[in-house]
């Protein structure tokens, strides 16, 4: 089983092919798309890089949801998200760090709860580390 | 040779444009696998011509209008020749007929071959392409999405659905080193064409520029040439080859 640390500079490895990123760059704080510029196709090439690299099958969605706080079903109400929609982030997004952008809920700032450490975490989870 | 150790996958390739497309890439020294639904004297003699010419090639049957067909075939490919480089996505049918009387049947057999296959085969090669940074696909359109030729709402609906996925899959890949083109062929010489030219083959020649009829090596040409490393940065274009037959003069 690979430790945290191995984990991590495999993942370092794919953003950076993926993303075209520094190496200096791809801290575990990193946030995907605000620092390190990830757009639409490049969370396709990460999870089929995750999945080659670490021989684990992500779902669709898994991963990236999609719809994370849509206005109108009540998870959030003029750009902010609400209790409830915070919720439903923990339950589909259990690896981010729900409780730093529960300080200031924007909708606009969803995306960035995808970390380099989140995928850490998740791919962690995958290989059995988490049980 | 433009194509050496490449490997390539042409749907619809044992007759007509799709033949021709094959044997010019496998001339260029790809590696051709081409997909045919029902004729395998065909593609059987295809496979055997190119062996005499000293060129490898996979026939694999398949109704590329299903979804499965698309994934098995790649599949079957990449465990053959671990890589598929090249996508010429050329499988097309007609069923003509007046919109007033069309049947669902024939709108839809041409929409699920003509257009369902591009989305099936382009979405099966995404993968691998993504993962090999490098990629060329090729979807054979035609000049019927221009025209307003009676009888064929069917196919031009097809062939610029093709010609509109075209475009978007371009934007999609580009960054990953995958190009995305289509080539928009005039009136060709092939048995799909047959009917019309026996009636009306003069007609057509006097609107075409280059006074002939296209011949499937003119397509195949410029598909190869599309494929190759020098078209790198074409991508997202509908390149038409018809002798000038849309120029509209006379």
């Amino acid at each position: 089983m690979p430790t945290h640390e191995e984990i991590l500079g495999q993942v370092q490895g794919i953003l950076v092919e993926a993303l075209g990123a520094d190496e200096d760059e791809v801290t575990p704080g990193a946030t995907l798309v605000s620092d390190l510029g990830a757009e639409s196709i490049d969370f396709l090439d990460i999870v089929f890089n995750l999945e080659k690299e670490f021989d684990i099958k992500i779902p669709r969605g898994e991963l990236f949801p999609e719809n994370l706080a849509a206005e109108g079903d009540g998870l959030a109400v003029d750009g902010v998200v609400t209790e409830e929609g915070l919720t439903k982030l923990r339950e589909k997004l259990p690896f981010a760090d729900i409780e730093a952008f529960a300080a200031d809920p924007q909708v606009a700032n969803i995306q960035d709860l995808f970390t380099v450490d989140m995928l850490v975490n998740f791919v962690s989870d995958k290989l059995g580390n988490g049980e | 040779m433009k194509l050496a150790g490449k490997t390539a996958l042409v749907t619809g390739g044992s007759r007509g444009i799709g033949r021709a497309i094959v044997w010019a890439l496998a001339q260029e020294g790809a590696r051709v696998a081409f997909v045919y639904r029902s004729d395998s004297e065909a593609a059987e003699q295809l496979v055997k011509d190119l062996e005499l010419d000293q060129r490898e090639s996979m026939a694999i049957q398949a109704d590329v209008s299903e979804a499965d067909s698309a994934e098995r075939v790649v599949q079957q490919v990449q465990e053959a020749w671990e890589q598929i480089d090249i996508l010429v996505n050329n499988a097309g049918i007609v069923r003509d007929g007046l919109l007033a009387t069309m049947d669902t049947e024939q709108w839809q057999q041409v929409i699920d071959t003509n257009l369902g296959s591009v989305y099936h085969f382009s979405r099966a090669v995404t993968r691998p392409m993504m993962s090999q940074r490098h990629g060329r696909i090729i979807n054979i359109s035609s000049v019927a999405s221009h025209f307003g030729n009676p009888g064929q709402a069917n196919y031009a609906a097809s062939k610029g659905g093709i010609e509109g996925m075209t475009r978007c899959l371009a934007a999609e890949l580009g960054r990953r080193g995958i190009t995305v083109n289509a080539v928009a062929p005039g009136f060709i010489e092939t048995d799909m064409t047959e009917e019309i030219r026996n009636v009306a083959e003069k007609e057509i020649i006097k609107h075409v520029s280059c006074r002939r009829l296209g011949r499937p090596e003119d397509i195949a040409h410029a598909t190869a040439f599309l494929a190759s490393d020098e078209a790198s940065y074409i991508t997202g274009h509908v390149l038409v080859i018809d002798g000038g037959l849309t120029l509209g003069g006379l």
